[in-house]
């Protein structure tokens, strides 16, 4: 099983200080147009149709075509293209600018409140953002064990290693790794966090928290 | 000495005379092939022109042959798994009436390559990973951080092994 372990240095500075107050938190001091736009457009949209264009934002940010996702919607509400355009490109603008937040900054109430601000249904918006957010490991288990003998070998002696991960998604994977497998995992690992310790070193704005 | 580990079984006894039979000059090329090959049991056969080529050069049947190719096969699994030296291997042999420069060719054949094939069967996992599915996590610098040194206790326990 291959878990590929993705770390997220220091990303865009995006000032997230005070975020209430009329500034527009993660968007900036002005909120983009078409974000303004999608949010008076969504006033008429139903739930159903809301995540189905949450749906397509989500995987034209993971860059997998829509065309006929996009299209099946236009057949199924009476939404204009136009309109849908609007709402799409909004909320694929708006997304994008959450998703580029370092995930220590991101706070999820803060999120909440900017978000009722854009006029935005909250539930679906927090629904969203957890789901494009990858899983964190929870909880990691391990075992070294040794093969004594196998039908092929008397005497193996062989080590090989089990591993249990828990997700912050709910779920639970329980994989073997064999030892060389697991040479390339510490490389891989390690290899990572000189990576971030470069970044970090270099970037100017930090983001404290 | 280890006890017997080719059993003289009449497949055997009739694979020892067709073997005593061949031209030794290709044998030990064959052997090494099968050796090679050997840690892949399931797709060792050879393609219909191979074997067709293998029937020719050492004059036998396609049933002959297949016998051959088996009992040849057995006999290096067994010494993966004893682990045999190759005089033992030799002796075992020719203990079987296997003639002494065949037997010779099986030891120079396992003395070459054995090692290497040993350590194929160990690497091979008991769980074929035809399950293999992608997962993708997350880690912050700390979190990643955190599991390194997990890594690095599983290493310190490998390490104190060996």
């Amino acid at each position: 099983m291959a878990a590929v372990a993705v770390g997220k240095a220091a990303g865009a500075a995006y000032g997230h200080g005070e975020s209430s107050g009329g500034s527009g938190g993660f968007l900036g001091p002005r909120v983009p147009a078409e974000v303004e736009a999608m949010a008076r457009g969504l006033q008429e949209v139903g739930k159903e149709t809301f995540r189905r264009l949450l749906k397509v934002t989500v995987n034209a940010l993971e860059g997998k075509d829509c065309k006929d996702s996009v299209k099946l919607i236009a057949e199924s509400t009476d939404l204009s293209e136009e309109q849908l355009a609007f709402l799409i490109s909004g909320m694929y603008t708006l997304l994008r600018e959450a998703l580029r937040l370092p995930l220590s900054t991101f706070k999820q109430e803060v999120f909440k409140e900017d978000l009722k601000e854009l006029r935005r249904p909250v539930s679906e918006g927090t629904a969203l953002m957890q789901a494009s957010r990858l899983p964190n490991v929870q909880d990691f288990k391990w075992r070294v064990d040794v093969a004594i003998s196998t039908s092929s070998l008397a005497r193996a002696l062989q080590p090989s290693i089990l591993m249990l991960m828990k997700l912050s998604d709910g779920t639970a994977h329980r994989f073997e790794v064999p030892v060389a497998k697991f040479q390339e995992l510490r490389y891989n690992v390690a290899l990572i966090l000189k990576e971030m310790n470069d970044l970090e070193k270099r970037s100017i704005l930090k983001i404290q928290d | 000495m280890a006890a017997s580990v080719v059993p003289e079984t009449d497949s055997i006894r009739r694979a020892v005379l067709l073997l005593n039979a061949v031209d030794p000059g290709r044998f030990p090329r064959l052997l090494s092939r099968l050796l090679q090959r050997l840690h892949l049991k399931a797709e060792t056969s050879f393609s219909e022109e191979e074997e067709e080529k293998l029937q020719i050069a050492f004059s036998l049947e396609k049933q002959d042959l297949h016998l051959v190719l088996e009992a040849i096969s057995f006999i290096l699994e067994q010494a993966v798994y004893h682990n045999l030296k190759p005089a033992s291997l030799q002796q075992q042999l020719q203990s079987i009436h296997l003639d002494q420069d065949k037997a010779e060719a099986f030891a120079n054949a396992w003395a070459a390559g054995g090692q290497e094939t040993i350590e194929k069967f160990r690497q091979r996992v008991l769980t074929p990973q035809k399950n293999l599915k992608k997962v993708f996590v997350e880690f912050s610098h700390q979190e990643l951080f955190e599991f390194y040194n997990k890594l690095e206790t599983i290493q310190a326990q490998l390490d104190s092994l060996t």
